[in-house]
């Protein structure tokens, strides 16, 4: 696990303001978009949360801030999986350059995956390979970016799109996913904050942070409101196998012929190998409005200046995909559940930290933090921080996310993990307890 | 716009600049003279365009570097996210890689880890762009940086290599360009697409003129110990205490492994000036929200770098002299062909076209294609590289099929020479 105790990466520390006078001979400058873009990374959060971690806290650091199952046994990749890349490291088939958009084998295997659950079927053409999901958004930011175009992003949300808008120069307008609502879009919003200059919306489905799945109701009422407005839907549905509640899961891809839809998907959540970084863009779109628009050709023109995904990957993806059933996805999935449910379980005797809507898909969960009962918290920040410290325990604030005063509890992790987390957590909630709501918890736990 | 039978009107649309980024760039033209070919030929297509020999016997990669990445795998412990500029023992090994033989010792902490090379120059386009900077290209150049740093809106400013002094940089317009926008100067080592290698005299100058000007110099050593001539590779590296470099490279080429998608950013900065300047940090921020190389690769790089014996690269290297020479030969029993210097490193030649000599053939675009179409054999029209009337040869292919390549090219010459030339 040292991979995730890397120390900081002094990114705040460093010179932040540029020495003039001593520099003025040296002409390079690096770039200020970067910076405001960059902080609103969580891997700068993070590393933040880490450093005040300590080893005189003798209990051994927990990681619950960020997502990565892989590294824990228990989630390890099926066996066919490993045993697809390996025939292809030994053909040496997987060794050459492969063309921009990805290798057509590739690209068919997605195709035929994605089409399993859709009825409007896409081609090979439709889909284009990219570096991992997250360079799937940096090829359509870039793609989408024009003189005053606006977008939607949801609130909460996967920080990444954020920054990658801010660096594409895209102005973000964020709607609401509404908790009371068990994290609905807010539709009124959406519909409120649109102008000419609105180019896409962009839903999470199977939603992470908040781990609900939409209905096939509301995502048709999305896709209404997408084609009132003009714009298309981009849907980010890379969790899509990774779902354990009963809420089925329908692909926006099903509303093509409404607006037009751009599916981003990849091997990394369902598959468990975030470091293999294979991701894929599908477009939905059975009335070619985005060749007649001219997106599809510069989503295109993108991946010919961008890095590409690797060639020995893509070569085992049809193996990968053509094998790749429920039962293959069960095991994680029952495992995740597990967890869930531990979690909520233990969660209603704290008092501090209440979770409105159980997850039923990713791998996560968000609990509000009630600091009103709070003795010397301001606020998700400040909490997470003292966590760390005292306990050894990182979660992820949700200002990370857009969600000030939440927090986000990785539960991809093993069962053992939380148990001892859910212990430090009612611990050090007890102590941050206020002193009157101190005695009236022990009165109820029957202590006087 | 919009669907048959509905005037919907759609808010989106397409991006134009990079559109025009993309008209630069090598694929462009090779998918341009792909579809010039004639599917009636039955004699197999001859690529000399690209730089891929990874298909070919030759030039197959190591089995030790295959069994190396399937340790990797087999262990399950590299499919986790990698860590922002690459996991500590892969950045380890490329730093000691690097080091050997060279008097700098190069620091992991120095080392960023990208998804290739290609990754390299996007990040580092990005973070150079600041409004209103410039940036020194070669002409010839690899068009890629080209692309990128359009993309960018970074303002190319363009110094040429002068193909009568064996493609050395001139140095004269470099001092004339640079002005206080100006960031950085590029320059290809061993070089793509001329084929020569620069003197240890001619990289100190360079280093020297670009400490007098301010600017850091964007060493790009991806051919890297891929020399077969006369003139010994130096790295950029040994002139670092002159001037900042940033130094960039991959397993690419070295070991046939284009698909892996391996490379790195190195920053050599010992007087601290790109880290003062807060390019460091911005770069920081750039890799920050980029993507990674691949991990189970990363995991056996140190095997890869650390352990594949000599027997390997110098077999390749022999294969390569072996081609650089026919290449060499054959070119100058062609009339309408000239190649100015013999390629001494690199995969590449360039060689100037007789235009007037030429019948019906009025630039290289046209020549390239009427190749195609009636050879079936692929090289570079030179304006991809930024040299209109001139054409790019790759020779690292078999050697049989770089002599039917040229014996080709030789036909088509006789072909289409004027008849009192």
């Amino acid at each position: 696990m040292s991979h995730l105790l890397v120390s900081s990466h002094q990114t705040e520390e460093e010179a932040e303001t540029q020495h003039e006078s001593e520099n003025s001979v040296w002409r390079f400058r690096g770039s200020d978009t970067a910076a405001k873009a960059s902080s609103v990374t969580m891997r700068v959060i993070v590393y933040k949360l880490f450093d005040l971690c300590s080893p005189d806290i003798k209990k051994p650091l927990l990681p619950l801030a960020h997502g990565d199952p892989s590294v824990y046994p228990c989630y390890r990749t099926s066996i066919h999986v490993e045993n697809a890349v390996a025939d292809v490291l030994r053909s040496g088939k997987g060794n050459s350059y492969g063309p921009a958009a990805g290798i057509l084998p590739a690209r068919q295997a997605v195709a035929d995956f994605v089409n399993r659950d859709l009825t409007n079927k896409v081609t090979p053409n439709d889909v284009y390979m990219t570096v991992g999901c997250n360079q799937g958004i940096e090829v359509l930011m870039q793609a989408l970016a024009a003189p005053n175009a606006n977008i939607f992003l949801p609130r909460p949300s996967y920080p990444h799109y954020e920054a990658r808008c801010v660096y594409s120069g895209l102005e973000v307008r964020k709607y609401d996913l509404l908790p009371e609502n068990e994290w609905e879009i807010d539709l009124q919003g959406i519909e409120a904050m649109a102008d000419e200059n609105t180019v896409a919306m962009v839903i999470i489905n199977p939603n992470n942070p908040c781990g609900n799945v939409y209905s096939y109701d509301h995502l048709k009422k999305v896709a209404e409101m997408a084609r009132k407005l003009g714009i298309m839907v981009i849907t980010d549905e890379v969790y899509s196998q990774t779902i354990f509640g009963d809420n089925p899961f329908v692909p926006m891809g099903e509303f093509g012929s409404i607006a037009p839809v751009i599916t981003l998907g990849g091997l990394s959540k369902g598959w468990i190998v975030p470091g293999w970084r294979i991701g894929w863009i599908a477009l939905n779109d059975p009335k070619g409005i985005f060749k007649s628009t001219g997106v599809a050709q510069s989503i295109q023109q993108n991946l010919d200046i961008t890095p590409d995904a690797n060639t020995l990957v893509q070569n085992a993806l049809p193996q990968i995909l053509e094998k790749s059933n429920k039962e293959m996805f069960a095991k994680k999935n029952s495992i995740l559940k597990q967890n869930v449910d531990l979690v909520c379980d233990r969660l209603e005797d704290i008092p501090c930290l209440v979770c409105t809507k159980k997850p039923e898909s990713c791998t996560y969960l968000l609990t509000k933090l009630e600091l009103p009962l709070m003795e010397d918290i301001e606020d998700d920040m400040d909490f997470c921080m003292k966590l760390a410290a005292e306990e050894n325990l990182v979660l992820l604030p949700g200002v990370a996310l857009g969600l000030k005063n939440w927090a986000r509890i990785t539960i991809g992790v093993e069962g053992r993990m939380l148990e001892d987390a859910l212990e430090r957590l009612s611990r050090f909630c007890q102590r941050h307890l206020k002193k009157t709501e101190a005695s009236l918890q022990a009165k109820y736990n029957g202590e006087i | 716009m919009g669907e048959t039978g509905e005037a919907k009107r759609w808010n989106f649309g397409a991006n134009e600049v990079v559109e025009l980024s993309c008209s630069q760039n090598v694929r462009y033209f090779l998918n341009l003279l792909a579809d010039n070919l004639d599917r009636n030929d039955t004699r197999p297509v001859i690529p000399l365009g690209h730089g891929d020999p990874s298909p070919f016997p030759s030039f197959r990669t190591d089995p030790a570097a295959v069994e190396a990445v399937c340790d990797a795998l087999r262990s399950a412990k590299f499919n986790h996210y990698s860590t922002t500029s690459g996991l500590p023992i892969a950045r380890k090994a490329v730093a000691e890689y690097l080091s050997r033989g060279i008097s700098y010792q190069i620091c992991p902490d120095d080392v960023h880890l990208t998804a290739g090379c290609h990754h390299a120059i996007d990040v580092l386009m990005s973070t150079l762009a600041v409004p209103g900077a410039n940036i020194l290209l070669p002409r010839p150049s690899y068009p890629m940086y080209d692309s990128r740093a359009a993309f960018s809106q970074l303002e190319i400013r363009r110094y040429d290599l002068l193909p009568e002094k064996g493609w050395e940089v001139d140095l004269d317009a470099v001092e004339a360009l640079a002005d206080d926008k100006t960031a950085a100067i590029l320059v290809i080592n061993p070089c793509n697409p001329c084929g020569n290698v620069f003197s240890r005299q001619h990289l100190q100058k360079i280093a020297e003129t670009a400490s007098k000007l301010g600017i850091l110099v964007i060493a790009d050593e991806v051919y890297k110990n891929i020399i077969f001539g006369e003139t010994p590779f130096v790295s950029m590296a040994e002139f670092a205490e002159t001037v900042p470099v940033m130094l960039l490279g991959s397993i690419s080429k070295r070991w046939s492994v284009p698909g892996w998608r391996f490379g790195w950013m190195v920053t050599l900065d010992p007087h601290n000036i790109m880290k003062d300047s807060g390019l460091v940090h911005s770069l920081a921020n750039v890799l920050n929200m980029s993507t990674d190389p691949t991990t189970f690769i990363q995991g056996a790089i140190p095997d890869i770098l650390g352990k594949t014996k000599e027997e390997f690269f110098s077999s390749i290297l022999e294969t390569l002299r072996e081609c650089s020479e026919t290449c060499y030969e054959e070119i100058k029993k062609i009339s309408c062909i000239t190649c100015p210097y013999k390629p001494e490193g690199s995969m590449f030649t360039m060689a100037k076209l007789e235009l007037s000599v030429l019948e019906d053939i009025k630039d290289d675009l046209e020549f390239c294609c009427k190749l195609a179409k009636e050879e079936s054999l692929i090289i570079l029209p030179g304006r991809s590289v930024g040299l209109k009337n001139w054409v790019r040869i790759t020779f690292a292919v078999e050697p049989e099929l770089l002599k039917d390549g040229l014996s080709r090219l030789s036909k088509f010459a006789q072909r289409h020479t004027k008849k009192q030339a």
